[in-house]
């Protein structure tokens, strides 16, 4: 019975995934980043053609919070499945080399999807309940907190991939 | 009359009663999550070296590789979460009007700086 393993090396796979894993917090970072500028930042009516930056904004948020929280956790269980092989293959030679404050920084991203993980129950409700006048200080910041934080992760992830893959 | 009204007063309840488990969840889960962290209290450790899965914290055995907490704080953090939220669906609904919204993102924020403390070795090494 053939595997995909006949056909590619174990790193390889690994490599895929993580590929996968960023894609998805591309996606992630750009309907967040959309959301986060349409609440913080909603554009005005113009008379004429509006331009890049007011149409960037000019979404409706709510139709994105959905996506947004499954983009999050599909997003954060392939990362913490990728994990496990990072903690044998990726930090290990980094510390043997000093790379401390690059993992440092690595610790503190998986510490930053955690505790976006756990917002994500109260932005989904405040969305759905977009209308409410009571939760649009909090659905503002929360939004834009989430949008920081995958900021945060998406660029320590690229470093450190950029520093040591799986390759 | 009464058969139009239900389902939507149901609806209502059923909404009121999501964002009561979610506020109270958002709320109590950074707070678990740092003491969980600092107080050392994973549900579980994980070596990834040998697949090993032990209960509660267990340091690293010699030439078996390292262990992994981060699993075991974040089973600790979502199992007391939901318990609390899951109370919270159970009080008045003036008691969940009272809670301060801005604790959600506020908390995550404040605590940032104590897991960024807690990986000073990172830091200073």
């Amino acid at each position: 019975m053939l595997s995909m393993f006949d056909f590619l090396s174990v790193n390889a796979v690994w490599t895929i995934q993580l590929i996968v894993h960023g894609l998805l917090a591309v996606a992630l970072l750009g309907a967040l980043t959309h959301q986060a500028m349409a609440v913080a930042a909603p554009a005005r009516q113009v008379a004429g053609p509006s331009g890049f930056v007011t149409r960037f904004r000019n979404v409706h948020g709510a139709s994105y919070a959905t996506a947004i929280c499954v983009l999050w956790v599909v997003t954060f269980i392939l990362g913490a499945w990728i994990y496990t092989k990072y903690r044998i293959s990726i930090r290990i030679p980094l510390e043997r080399n000093g790379y401390f404050r690059t993992l440092g920084f690595f610790e503190l991203k998986e510490h930053a999807a955690a505790l976006g993980l756990f917002i994500l129950p109260a932005y989904w409700a405040f969305w759905r309940d977009a209308k409410n006048p009571a939760y649009d200080s909090a659905r503002k910041w929360i939004t834009v907190l989430l949008a920081a934080m995958c900021w945060f992760s998406f660029l320590v992830g690229h470093v450190l991939n950029n520093v040591r893959g799986f390759g | 009359m009464t058969a139009v009204t239900e389902p939507r007063a149901q609806a209502g309840s059923a909404t009121a009663s999501y964002a009561a488990f979610a506020i109270v969840f958002a709320i109590a889960a950074p707070v678990i999550y740092v003491a969980s962290e600092l107080g050392g209290f994973p549900l579980f450790t994980y070596h990834p070296g040998t697949g090993r899965i032990d209960f509660g914290f267990a340091a690293a055995r010699t030439n078996e590789g390292p262990a992994m907490y981060w699993y075991g704080w974040l089973a600790t953090t979502l199992i007391g979460a939901a318990i609390a939220g899951l109370a919270a669906t159970l009080l008045p609904r003036n008691v969940i009007g009272r809670i301060p919204l801005f604790l959600i993102w506020l908390l995550p924020l404040l605590v940032l700086p104590i897991l960024a403390y807690a990986l000073m070795p990172f830091w200073t090494r």
